[in-house]
């Protein structure tokens, strides 16, 4: 694998799809990045691969999504090309074709969870995710690490791999208390099987480039190191630049370049990021300098001052507090004891409400992980939401990608229970082992595989 | 009576047609140092002293200004350059005097800094005293905002008036910076040698009493007036490949997709004719290593030919990417494709007993007979052309898009027909044919094929504007011109369009084409919304419209068969 000195680049800008007409999400929010990037003729650098985009299969979302009642409902064939963009990139990345890759595409994804009842936060499906299951579906791969680094919280990427031991997930962000989605706290830590696998780093308004890179030189870099993934992953958001309109962040391009610098991605993947004509022009063509691994230092918006990026001392003392708390959580996370809690309970229960911002819907959720010493538990998750003014009821059953024999044998059969007493409106099961993705309609009475 | 001269790198050939039938066709050696004969001894084989008040048109393509670019021939040109912000300023050393000034656009083509007198005062001096006539001066974003060229180059012809200035933004307003500096730089250094030419060929034209109008043909398949062709000699490289695929167009049936196969001594040129229209290549042409902004026909290049060498190597036949000399069985040092073709019975030239002779010598050391040696020469030979048609279908099949629709709408499409000109290709095509299971055409006339394209072939135009209402203007990306638009929220894709028209107009008067206007399509018009805090403020436009792709005649022989 990465013989290639080369770096892939997907450019899908969607150029004819908008969520509405004045919406940020929108035809002309990578137009200037086009303009930029092309114009730069960094397509004609032989450190860069440019690669077509592709549709994702309904089954590659199947694996990681319950798409409440289907896949077609949630999933426009804008949403299957960005997914399916990071695909061709994860592809071309195991071919060897390219050392690293960037997927500079839209519609974003960090904020669609497991189950999606509509959009939240301009997203529908989780392209990171869905690559990260694909590639371990596909190629085998076991530890993967994402890092989000959005200014929103990762809140979906978060949910999906919450009970996944083999994901790191750590997303930095500015504090939910002052931003969408409102979460993304010191002590979301990640369920009881998969302890301190997820790190937030809710950051003060206003956090610098300093600010970033004080977090991933002392906290993201030494927890990778440790944590020693086959593959990084860099949800790449451009909201924490000092322009964008949505947040209140103080980043800038170089710091954009820089960090993916240090961080050496595999893939990037674009996230949010709505200062279209001041930022994202500079800060896309400065990642893909730094991930191409070329002199990025000319890179540097119009009315940038260096003497804008230095952090003060009140914010400073705040990060310097929350990265040694998250370190000491990482220090400690093979600290929890599954015979103790199993003891108490055969399954760690919590319960979620989640809102659809773009939708308006709000769903509840129970979600049940089997407390398994063996595979880490299948997940059950029932939810209820409001569709076009009618109650749906679902319930998930999703095995792990390593689940055991006796978790895939327990999950089929509460499957089958549900579809036979009717109790839900449409029920799911996922099973990663063997790669089969079943649905049930009670109200049909029809049953289906993805 | 229309009349096509194709200079190439190797033959001259020249047609006199009526569009139905060919009257008279030439072929003959080119001379390398003297094109201009070239040129008028196929002309005056063809006409003969008869036709020359019926003569409707004369179209050339001509490989002088790849030549002129190829041998260096040129005179040396100094760059002075404006990138401002983004790449690494190491990324813009050229192999020749360049002098990078402050100045910079953006993107929606606003001053970031503007460019300061006295630096482009003293880069003016030094390019003096380095000792250079021609100075071409590029802009990042100049195709947004030309002001900066502009500006350097009024200070330039007023300091320093014996320097001949060329500007980026005149020559490619397509976006790609390192591109347009390499085709201001080539077009600078090709301008004064490429007029000369042309006013020859007017001149030459006269004397024979041709009154009919003269064209150039370009790298897109297009042609343009030889009165105007002085403006763009870039654009008229590489136009042998173009004059090929419009002669097998027009020498095979309308509307269907073929594949073009130009089976020459050391390589086949390969391209590709889509429902009827030849694919033009998705980015500008690399004319002797340097990127430009030349549009040109696909075109991919394989190293097998007629006469490529064949060698045996651990006992298996081998096919060589080069020629050694002309084929054994036409006098030459080695066995080629074309012996095993002439063994076969494939191809009437040649001798006979040295193919033979060539194919036994294979045999011996392959364990095998000889008709089973030039049986497998014949299909490696196939295999070869036809891996790299695949290619090229999967190449295009694989281009960016950057659009939903553009991926919804790319099927995969395997051709009709295969087309073959050249030499060995009537030994060749018709295997090649039944492997990619379409029909083969190895049609008459194929030897003048080049000359008939150019015949055939007819003038084309674009013009692309962008339009920023937000900022009340747009510019032509073709030649750099602009103006300013109503800063109106009102403006419509219809109002965008018909711009466009006016732009196309003025630019086709520019060039002297206005008689040939008479349909034009919209390639595409793309409209984006402007909004800064949740109003609309202004819209942008991206609008291509185009005189349709087409050839004058084409000249259906009825003789495609599928074996």
């Amino acid at each position: 694998m990465n013989k290639s000195n080369q770096t892939g680049l997907i450019f899908f800008p969607a150029f004819d799809w908008a969520i509405s007409p004045t919406h940020p999400e929108r035809e002309e929010r990578l137009l200037y990045t086009r303009d930029q990037i092309f114009e730069e003729g960094l397509m004609d650098l032989p450190e860069i691969k440019e690669y077509k985009p592709r549709l994702a299969d309904f089954r590659d979302i199947a694996r990681t999504h319950f798409c409440v009642p289907h896949i077609k409902d949630q999933v426009l064939e804008a949403h299957l090309i960005a997914a399916g963009s990071s695909l061709v990139i994860a592809d071309a990345l195991m071919a060897g074709e390219i050392k690293n890759g960037f997927a500079l595409v839209r519609p974003p994804g960090h904020h669609a969870m497991k189950v999606v009842h509509g959009n939240r936060g301009f997203c529908n499906i989780n392209n990171e995710a869905i690559m990260v299951d694909y590639l371990r579906s596909k190629y085998g791969l076991r530890k993967i690490a994402i890092i989000d680094t959005d200014v929103h919280h990762g809140d979906g990427t978060q949910d999906i791999y919450y009970h996944d031991p083999n994901v790191l997930f750590i997303s930095f962000h500015q504090d939910g208390r002052t931003l969408f989605p409102g979460s993304g706290f010191t002590n979301e830590t990640g369920g009881p099987t998969a302890f301190g696998r997820t790190l937030n780093i809710p950051l003060p308004p206003g956090t610098t480039d300093e600010g970033i890179h004080y977090i991933l030189d002392n906290l993201i870099l030494p927890v990778l190191k440790e944590f020693n993934p086959e593959l990084i992953i860099n949800s790449a958001g451009q909201d924490n630049h000092y322009t964008d309109p949505l947040a209140n962040m103080n980043f800038s391009a170089q710091g954009y370049a820089r960090l993916n610098e240090k961080l050496k991605p595999d893939i990037a993947v674009l996230e949010g990021g709505y200062a279209i004509e001041t930022a994202l022009p500079y800060i896309n063509t400065g990642i893909i300098l730094a991930m191409a691994g070329m002199d990025y230092s000319n890179v540097r918006e119009p009315d940038y001052d260096q003497r804008m990026f230095t952090l003060s001392p009140d914010r400073k003392a705040k990060i310097e507090e929350m990265v040694s708390e998250l370190l000491s959580v990482w220090e400690r996370r093979d600290s929890i004891d599954l015979e103790v809690l199993r003891a108490k309970s055969e399954f760690s229960q919590r319960q979620k409400t989640i809102y659809y911002d773009t939708d308006g819907i709000m769903e509840h959720q129970t979600e049940k992980l089997k407390l398994c010493p063996e595979c880490g538990g299948y997940l059950s998750i029932s939810s209820q939401a409001v569709h076009h003014g009618l109650q749906c009821k679902v319930l998930c059953l999703s095995v792990p990608f390593h689940g055991c024999h006796t978790c895939k044998e327990a999950a089929w059969e509460k499957y089958e229970m549900a579809v036979n007493r009717k109790t839900y409106d449409y029920v799911y099961f996922q099973d990663r082992v063997s790669d089969t993705y079943k649905g049930f309609s009670s109200e049909k009475n029809t049953a289906w595989e993805e | 009576m229309l009349i096509g001269i194709d200079v190439g790198g190797t033959y001259t050939d020249a047609v006199l047609t009526d569009g139905k039938d060919i009257i008279r066709k030439f072929k003959t050696k080119t001379l390398h140092e003297e094109i201009m004969t070239s040129i008028l001894n196929a002309l005056d084989k063809v006409i003969q002293g008869e036709y020359e008040s019926q003569i409707k048109r004369v179209v050339i393509s001509t490989t002088l200004v790849t030549n002129i670019i190829a041998e260096k021939k040129y005179p040396p040109v100094a760059l002075i350059l404006l990138p401002g912000p983004g790449l690494s300023l190491d990324c813009y050393r050229y192999d020749t005097f360049t002098q990078i000034i402050s100045g910079a656009i953006d993107y929606r083509g606003r001053e970031i800094t503007s460019p300061d007198e006295s630096e482009i005062i003293s880069a003016g001096s030094s390019i003096i005293e380095a000792g250079y006539q021609h100075v071409a001066v590029i802009g990042k974003f100049s195709n947004r905002n030309n002001a900066h060229e502009h500006f350097v180059k009024q200070i330039i012809e007023k300091k320093f008036p014996k320097l001949n200035i060329y500007m980026g933004h005149n020559i490619s307003g397509l976006l790609n910076y390192p591109r347009r500096i390499a085709t201001t730089m080539l077009h600078a250094a090709a301008s004064h040698l490429f007029s000369t030419f042309c006013d020859n060929v007017s001149e030459s034209l006269k004397k024979r009493n041709i009154s009919a109008p003269a064209f150039i043909l370009k790298a897109d398949g297009g042609t343009i007036p030889l009165t105007a062709a002085a403006k763009v000699p870039v654009e008229t490289i590489f136009s042998g490949p173009a004059a090929s695929t419009l002669g097998a167009m027009c020498l095979s049936p309308k509307g269907q997709t073929s594949v073009v196969a130009d089976i020459g001594g050391t390589t086949t040129d390969l391209s590709l004719i889509l429902s009827g229209k030849p694919l033009i290549a998705s980015k500008g042409a690399d004319v002797e290593g340097f990127l430009t902004h030349v549009r040109s026909f696909a075109v991919r290049s394989v190293p097998l030919g007629g006469d490529s060498t064949v060698t045996v190597n651990n006992g298996k036949i081998d096919l060589l990417p080069e020629r050694r000399g002309p084929a054994y069985c036409l006098g030459g040092p080695e066995p080629t494709p074309t012996d095993a073709l002439k063994y076969l019975g494939r191809i009437e030239f040649g001798d006979m007993s040295r193919a033979v002779e060539a194919m036994e010598n294979l045999a011996s050391v392959t364990n095998s007979t000889p008709r089973e040696t030039a049986q497998k020469i014949v299909f490696q030979s196939c295999q070869t052309i036809v891996n790299a048609i695949e290619q090229m279908f999967k190449n295009w099949e694989q281009e960016p898009a950057y659009r939903i629709w553009e991926i919804m709408q790319k099927n995969i499409i395997r051709p009709d027909n295969i087309v073959g000109v050249g030499g060995a290709a009537g030994g060749l095509i018709p295997d090649i044919a039944k492997m990619l299971n379409c029909n083969s055409i190895v049609p008459e006339h194929a030897e003048v094929a080049n000359a008939l394209g150019s015949a055939a072939a007819q003038p084309t135009l674009t013009v692309t504007l962008r339009i920023d209402t937000e900022q009340g203007s747009y510019t032509v990306l073709e030649d750099g011109s602009g103006g300013p638009v109503n800063k109106s929220t009102q403006f419509t894709k219809e109002d965008a369009v018909r711009l466009a028209r006016d732009c196309l107009l003025d630019r086709a008067g520019e060039l002297n084409m206005k008689e040939y206007l008479t349909n034009v399509e919209v390639v595409h018009c793309e409209m984006f919304n402007m909004v800064r805090g949740w109003t609309t403020t202004g819209k942008i436009f991206d609008v291509s419209i185009q005189t349709p792709q087409e050839i004058l005649f084409y000249m259906d022989q009825g003789e495609s068969f599928n074996e």
